[in-house]
């Protein structure tokens, strides 16, 4: 079968190029702004799917784990007493000053607990223990941190509120939204670290439930005993969380905005290269006809075009994301793309491609095949 | 002698905007099979019209016509690509060769919209391109071939898959003297030796010499 759909294509190199450019030029657009996005809402919960919790008690209505406000402590005594936890702790989220060995004073964000192994938290450790936490006056900080407080080694000294601290552990991969660097410490010590906001008090509540327990009625009535308080699955907190950043930010919206932009910028140098490609083979079309085509098989010539301009296209953009997807990752940045988003856009890039050929479609439908007597 | 073509009283009218323009006024004309028949006159006289009307390729705005004893029903246009495929070919002035495809490859492609695929196919092209001489050219693109060589492999695609009837529009139009011969001894050969019937349509007076017939179309209507 002599297939001139790909002859055609091949006989002008240069279209084909732009045209394929066009269609990577949209996926790879799609795919890092998907994947940026992915990536920062990753960010914003990454911390609340990591804890092995069930279920998070916040105060009343606060938006996001970065931005808690306090509540009395001993509440947890209230969660501790029903049947179906086993165990229930505090948790202090809050943003302190941490003094840089330059001198510069920057923000880190604490998480504090009484024993973090017990929530398998930091869930990445590449040095130090967690135990050791509880001995005095340490602390553990991830290895992002070093983007904005400099490289840093287990046994230097940071301050943090003005008290010397020594670090004896990294983490690994616990980020927040706000890129904030995130540091580890005792429970008690983050409570003398900030008095003011601390005293007998936390930021939250982390729950653990009895395998198999019905966590939506132990939810239902944890939410009874402190009805000052919010009490979230693990699920509706980090949505709650991500959620509050797409909204708040106008993150969604440009990421919506992009993907937009990149699937339009696609379509209108897909239509417009196969467009033009049509209008250019117009008599070699009305020749086909002639000879005993139908539209059909016309359609069937121009829609092969937009699939392997669709294919290729697909393949080189996705190359170039995971390239960049390397690259960023070095800057600190993640570009996450699930399985499940490659097949989105593969059969994104299919539909953009015949979308774009519907035009041409349309005009080949109307080829006066007596157009082959002209001269 | 069987009748291949049987158009009867054919006319076609044009809109040009709010005026109607005749173009064909009840033209009638057979085709035996291995008939040469000329068809002349001057610009704009119909001739083009005619004959994409018997090639099925314009419908008529009225008439009849019987194609290898069938009617056809130009009333349903879908069914004039079948009819194009099983017994038209076609000859153009301007070759109207596909320019990404070798010339084996025009031919072969011709085959396969008529519904002959794969290796006969490819058989089959390769003993239309050796018919008219071309075999060791099959490789070439269009643009590598003289004038002739492309009429020539355009006569090849347009016998791909047998045609009772060739349809020709000036056909030496764009061909030096010599290479005109060459073309006009190749439907001679169609012709008689291979029983097709032929309509040219030509300014050309050179093409006469091998005409059974001459008709002459003068304001869309045969002349006497």
């Amino acid at each position: 079968m002599v297939d001139l759909a790909l002859k055609t294509l091949l006989h002008d190199k240069l279209r084909f190029l732009i045209t394929v450019s066009g269609v990577a030029f949209a996926v790879t657009l799609v795919f890092v702004q998907l994947g940026l996005f992915f990536g920062l809402l990753g960010n914003a919960s990454v911390t609340i799917r990591n804890l092995d919790a069930d279920l998070w008690i916040t105060p009343k209505n606060t938006p996001n784990i970065d931005f808690a406000n306090s509540f009395p402590e001993i509440y947890v005594q209230r969660v501790r007493s029903l049947q179906q936890v086993v165990r229930a702790d505090n948790l202090i989220v809050f943003y302190m000053f941490m003094t840089l060995p330059s001198g510069a004073r920057e923000t880190t964000e604490v998480y504090a607990m009484e024993n973090f192994k017990a929530w398998q938290f930091p869930w990445r450790i590449s040095e130090g223990d967690l135990d050791d936490l509880k001995r005095g006056d340490y602390l553990f900080m991830d290895q992002s941190a070093t983007r904005r407080f400099g490289a840093f080694r287990v046994g230097d000294y940071r301050e943090v509120q003005d008290r010397r601290l020594k670090i004896i552990g990294r983490t690994q991969d616990a980020l927040s939204f706000t890129t904030t660097p995130l540091t580890f410490m005792d429970y008690h010590l983050a409570q003398i670290l900030d008095p003011n906001n601390f005293n007998g008090r936390t930021s939250y509540i982390v729950v653990k439930l009895e395998h198999g327990a019905d966590v939506e009625a132990a939810r239902k009535e944890i939410q009874r005993r402190l009805p000052f308080n919010d009490v979230y699955t693990v699920a509706d907190w980090a949505d709650r969380s991500e959620r509050y950043w797409v909204e708040s930010t106008g993150l969604g919206l440009n990421m919506y905005l992009t993907v937009f932009l990149g699937i339009l910028v696609g379509v209108v140098v897909v239509t417009q290269t196969l467009y033009t490609s049509t209008m250019e083979h117009i008599k070699e079309y009305g020749t086909v006809k002639a000879i005993g085509g139908s539209n059909r098989d016309i359609y069937r010539i121009i829609g092969k075009q937009a699939l392997i301009a669709a294919l290729l296209g697909f393949a080189a953009g996705a190359l170039l994301a995971f390239v960049i997807r390397h690259l960023v990752y070095g800057m600190g940045l993640k570009l996450v793309i699930p399985p499940q988003m490659v097949a989105i856009v593969f059969v994104g890039s299919i539909l953009l491609c015949l979308s774009a050929a519907a035009v041409s479609f349309r005009k080949a439908a109307g080829i006066d095949p007596a157009i082959v007597f002209r001269s | 002698m069987k009748t291949i073509l049987a158009a009867q009283e054919i006319t076609k009218t044009f809109r040009e905007g709010s005026e109607s323009v005749a173009v064909l006024k009840g033209i009638s004309l057979s085709l035996v099979r291995g008939e040469i028949v000329v068809m002349e006159g001057r610009s704009g006289s119909g001739k083009t019209t005619f004959l994409s009307i018997a090639g099925c390729i314009l419908t008529p705005s009225s008439g009849r016509l019987i194609i290898n004893d069938e009617e056809i029903n130009v009333r349903h246009p879908g069914l004039l690509p079948t009819v194009r495929r099983r017994c038209i070919g076609f000859v153009f002035q301007q070759f109207n060769l596909f320019p990404a495809l070798t010339a084996l490859e025009n031919i072969e492609f011709a085959l396969n919209i008529k519904g002959i695929k794969g290796k006969v196919a490819h058989g089959r092209a390769e003993n239309l391109l050796d018919a008219v001489g071309l075999a060791e050219r099959k490789h070439f693109l269009p643009r590598d071939l003289s004038g002739g060589q492309k009429q020539r492999i355009a006569i090849a695609r347009a016998i791909a898959g047998d045609p009772s009837l060739l349809l020709a529009d000036e056909p030496t139009a764009n061909l030096d003297t010599q290479i005109g011969e060459q073309i006009l001894d190749l439907f001679r050969r169609l012709a008689k030796q291979e029983d097709r019937a032929l309509l040219i349509v030509t300014h050309d007076q050179k093409v006469r010499a091998v005409a059974d017939r001459v008709v002459e179309i003068q304001d869309g209507l045969l002349a006497a």
